[in-house]
């Protein structure tokens, strides 16, 4: 045991996290340079084309290191988006340490923070990394100093490298060593394996991640879930390297994964603790951090024949996902579904696209809602997370919306516009202090509604990328709120539409109208789009009746060509779904929601 | 169905001699490649696949020279390739035998020469007869070099022209199209296609509209343009046939009608393709790389593709309704043993109650009014 080190690396989004894992895994000898492409263990495809880690994955690299011992180093790539903060928490559950990398260029911004507050809490030996010293607008020392300061970590531990070159690689390698403490536990004592995340094979069932916290594990060992007590025989236990590599025993200390042949994707929590029934724990492990959804949103199969295929995807992907929820839900216009939850706009098209590519299943999303509070007259109180559910407004007393503290950090010259982001999001108490000159903390409580839009689009691109933000959950306080509903053709669209505060009201409803018209290609009658409030019609708008969508030319050696364009034209209409006489593609049930085109 | 009698034999000239702005055709530059070596390749793949297993029992009935521009050669050249084809193959008399031309490049000598060969179709690439538009189109020729060799062509005897038109273009105006249909219909050629511009992938054109650059007319302003070229030329007595297709009564091209009927046809030369014995076959794109594969004995083949029994229906039914008066019943039932109406199921009855599709005389159409709109019907049935 004193020879593995288990640790994550955490950082702000795009820091470069998936770069120096790459250069750690290359040093290693993990793998030959053929195989080798960038960002390896971003290996969604969803996380490749977007160029960002959506899921924490794991590895194991043998490290032969100065003092001429072998070591085993279990690396835990994570996620910088904020929305990802989950997958951050439960990787640094199976750790003793944790390299916090900073961009040289950018500095410290929201999510250095907030990861460093999570490493702290695990109790974690923290490594600071100064990243991207090749950039010509690398500030190493300024940076070196906010470490110092900002952070309060011991600027002597201090690692330079650019993940990019490999310089400074090999002494983080040594300082992981030196540094990071080997993780302790019995070998001895019952197991106890955390489960951090699980997957699903077709062939062999629940691919279970654990760490072994106490007492060994092989094939042939009978395994029982604490949570639940289901029972297993292990078939193969092993490690992460590029793929999945068994190994006779898994022993504490130690991270890899446990195949039982688990065909039940229910038995299996992260956050659970396996022991042998043989000779069982007395005690489960703490398990996670509750996870607390913030946005609501029911998906619903295009075809409404697949709502049995979608439970199962549905189940499998929780399995991997364990920040999604979800109870069944039904709607007019589209029949069976299940309103889930979500850590965040980017967690749910997540969802969305994996259900796609993974499951093949062409989905629906309903306009995205936060959870509100009804105080009704007969002294009820009803939480409401779906549009759907809004109660009579005559029998409503009095409602509440749920509040964040943003917290921003950005170039003091980008205050100006940033207050009034806040303002014209209905901000409220807003604060700033200067941690270091030139460099603002701005603090602001601002309604969940409005942060869950496009707020940190809108601040991106005012701040030209220099802005970061983070937030935590406050309180619920007085609201106002109407339901803005969505007539196409005269009919109601019940997911198009949406809880919003009286104040924004017929903005929104213009925004929705325009952003429908948009996104609904022009079919071959005329279209009117209305939003509406109760009986009040409060915005329009009209697409105009497609004139032509036709080949002009197709001869012999067109067929083919035509034939298939034909047929990609067909695939998109399949991804349509037809409201009265209309089709509405899936894009434009989000599209409502976003502010440009993203 | 590999001997029904009427398979089409095409010959691809792929040159021209600078390419237009919006091309997307197999054509090339004649410089930098052997011209003559070409035509010598295209003999040998005439001799080679007369005699071919798939196509020895085809009997043909058309025969058209397309390109790229086919006049580049010579009268005599061509007439060459008409009379070897016809030496070589089985027809079935009268035979359709068509050239394309590029007004540039039509003289009235060697339109009497390729009469002489038995040509009896000359399609000209007019384009437009507004000179700033072919000129921004990238074509060489002017509106008065169009004229002229329509009347040249009438000289030299030719009773079935078809000419090539082509609105929506950039900065076109309404009041243009209609001047080029107007003197269009003044020299009253047999036949007409008349195609909305389409911006094909890897052009010129392509690249402007990347940038922006590209001021294509408004949607609604071709949309008229399509609906003027329908009103004049049914006035002037044209009938409309296919999508993008006119001719006085009696002139139809029998060689495209068979594309659309799906039927077989034999493509010779680079990048053709051919679909014979329910094979469908390109020969290889690049001119210098088939005289290659040609000359070492080969079938200068590139690529093969061969649609599942239901597939190929579907094929044939979209390429059918591409005609006006459709695809018959009758004939998709014996082709295939499969009825539309069934086949289709909900899909079919929803297109006809909302009136995209109908079924008259025998035959699956769609109604006029869906013709602008066709890829929306189409796209339900591929
Ligand atoms: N110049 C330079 N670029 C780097 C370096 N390290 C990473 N990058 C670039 O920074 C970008 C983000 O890198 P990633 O490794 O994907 O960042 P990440 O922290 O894993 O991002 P998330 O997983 O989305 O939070 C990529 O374009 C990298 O090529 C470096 O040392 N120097
Ligand atoms: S003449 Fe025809 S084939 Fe030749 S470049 Fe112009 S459009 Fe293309
Ligand atoms: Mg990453």
């Amino acid at each position: 045991m004193k020879n593995i080190r288990n640790f994550s690396i955490i950082a702000h989004i795009d820091h470069g996290k998936s770069t120096l894992a790459d250069r750690l895994i290359q040093t290693c000898g993990m793998v030959k340079d053929r195989q080798f492409k960038e960002q390896l263990l971003d290996n969604m495809d969803i996380e490749r084309e977007r160029g960002i880690t959506i899921k924490s994955q794991t590895i194991c690299l043998p490290y032969k290191a100065e003092d001429g011992k072998n070591y085993i180093l279990n690396l835990v790539d994570t996620p910088g988006h904020v929305d990802f903060s989950y997958e951050v928490s439960r990787a640094l559950n199976s750790c003793e340490g944790a390299l916090l990398l900073i961009d040289a260029s950018q500095g410290i911004e929201a999510q250095t923070l907030a990861n460093l507050y999570l490493a702290m809490e695990n109790d974690l030996e923290i490594i600071p990394v100064i990243n991207k010293i090749d950039l010509p607008s690398a500030d190493p020392e300024t940076v070196a100093l906010q470490i110092e300061e900002d952070l309060g970590l011991d600027s002597d531990l201090v690692q330079m490298c650019s993940a990019k070159t490999g310089e400074g690689v090999a002494d983080i390698l040594e300082a992981i060593v030196k540094i990071l403490p080997p993780p302790e536990g019995d070998v001895n004592a019952p197991l106890q394996a955390l489960i951090f995340d699980a997957n699903y094979d077709p062939f062999r069932g629940t691919v279970i991640s654990c760490r072994i916290i106490n007492g060994r594990v092989k094939a042939g060992d009978r395994i029982i879930f604490m949570s639940n007590m289901a029972e297993y025989r292990v078939e193969e236990v092993g490690i992460f390297h590029l793929q999945r590599r068994p190994v006779k025993e898994l022993q504490a200390g130690e991270v890899g994964y446990i195949l039982a042949g688990i065909k039940t994707v229910s038995d299996t929590r992260p956050g659970d603790t396996i022991t042998l029934k043989a000779n069982p724990a007395a005690e489960q492990l703490p398990g996670f951090r509750e996870i607390q959804q913030v946005v609501f949103s029911s998906i619903y199969p295009i075809s409404t024949d697949e709502y049995e295929n979608l439970a199962t995807a549905m189940e499998k992907l929780k399995l991997n996902d364990a920040a999604l929820t979800f109870q069944k839900d039904s709607s007019n216009a589209l029949g069976f579904g299940f309103r889930c939850g979500f850590l965040g706009l980017l967690h749910l098209e997540v969802i969305q696209e994996r259900l796609e590519r993974e499951f093949d299943l062409p989905i629906i999303l309903t306009v995205p809602s936060v959870c509100y509070h009804f105080y009704l007259q007969d002294g009820a109180m009803l939480e409401v997370d779906n549009p759907a559910h809004f109660p009579d407004p005559a029998g409503i007393d009095r409602t509440e919306e749920p509040f964040i503290k943003a917290t921003i950090l950005m170039p003091d010259r980008y205050m100006g516009t940033v207050m009034n982001l806040c303002m014209e999001r209905r901000g409220e108490n807003t604060n700033y202090h200067y941690p270091m000159p030139g460099r603002i903390e701005l603090t602001c409580e601002l309604p969940l509604a409005e942060v869950i839009y496009d707020f940190y689009d809108k601040l991106k691109s005012i701040t030209q990328g220099y802005g970061s933000f983070d937030y935590e959950l406050l309180d619920y306080r007085p609201s106002d709120l109407v339901k803005l509903d969505i007539l196409v053709n005269g009919e109601r669209v019940d997911a198009l539409s949406q809880l919003v505060h009286r104040s924004n009201a017929r903005a929104r409803g213009l925004h929705a109208c325009e952003r429908l018209k948009e996104e609904i290609p022009r079919q071959m009658f005329k279209i009117a789009i209305q939003g509406a409030i109760g009986g009040t019609i409060i915005s329009r708008t009209t697409i105009s009746a497609l004139r032509k969508d036709v080949t002009a030319k197709c001869y012999g050696g067109d067929i083919s060509r035509k034939r298939k364009l034909l047929e990609k034209q067909k695939a998109g209409k399949k991804r349509m779904k037809t409201v009265g006489n209309v089709d509405i593609p899936q894009k434009a049930f989000l599209a409502v929601l976003k502010s440009e085109q993203t | 169905m590999g001997n029904t009698p009427g398979a089409g034999l095409y010959i691809h000239i792929p040159f021209c001699v600078s390419k237009c702005a919006y091309c997307a055709f197999n054509s090339f530059a004649p410089a930098g490649f052997d011209t003559s070596a070409y035509l010598q390749a295209l003999h040998a793949q005439l001799l080679r696949l007369s005699r071919h297993p798939l196509v020895e029992k085809n009997i043909f009935s058309t025969i058209f020279i397309g390109g790229g521009t086919p006049t580049i050669y010579s009268a005599r050249q061509l007439a060459g390739l008409v009379s070897i084809a016809l030496d070589n193959f089985h027809f079935s008399y009268p035979v359709e035998i068509t050239v394309e031309g590029n007004p540039d490049s039509i003289k009235q000598k060697s339109l009497y020469a390729l009469r002489r060969a038995g040509v009896n179709r000359l399609s000209i690439g007019v384009q437009s007869f507004t000179d700033d538009l072919l000129a921004s189109l990238g074509r060489i020729h002017n509106a008065a070099q169009a004229e002229n060799a329509i009347k040249t062509a009438r000289k030299a005897g030719f009773a079935d022209i078809n000419l090539d038109l082509m609105f929506g273009l950039p900065g076109q105006k309404l009041k243009e199209w209609r001047q080029t249909l107007e003197t269009t219909c003044r020299y009253g050629p047999e036949h007409l296609a008349v195609y909305e511009l389409t911006v094909e992938e890897n052009t010129p054109f392509a690249d402007l509209a990347a940038k922006g650059k590209l001021k294509l007319p408004h949607e609604e302003i071709v949309a008229d343009m399509a609906e003027l070229s329908q009103r004049i030329l049914a006035d002037a007595g044209y009938i409309r046939y296919e999508i993008s297709n006119f001719a006085r009564s009696g002139y139809e091209c029998r060689h495209n009608i068979n594309y659309w009927q799906n039927g077989s046809y034999l493509g010779l030369g680079a990048g053709a393709v051919s679909s014979i014995a329910d094979i469908r076959i390109s020969n290889t794109n690049d001119p210098a790389d088939f005289n290659k594969q040609i000359m070492a004995g080969n079938d200068g083949f590139s690529g093969a593709e061969a649609l599942c029994r239901e597939k190929k229906f579907r094929e044939t039914v979209i390429m059918g309704l591409r005609m006006v008066k459709g695809i018959s019943l009758a004939s998709l039932r014996k082709r295939f043993n499969l009825d539309p109406r069934e086949y289709y199921g909900d899909t079919f009855r929803r297109l006809l109650d909302n009136n995209l599709l109908e079924i008259k005389d025998g035959g699956l159409r769609l109604p006029e009014q869906a013709m602008a709109v066709a890829n929306q019907v189409l796209a339900e049935l591929v």
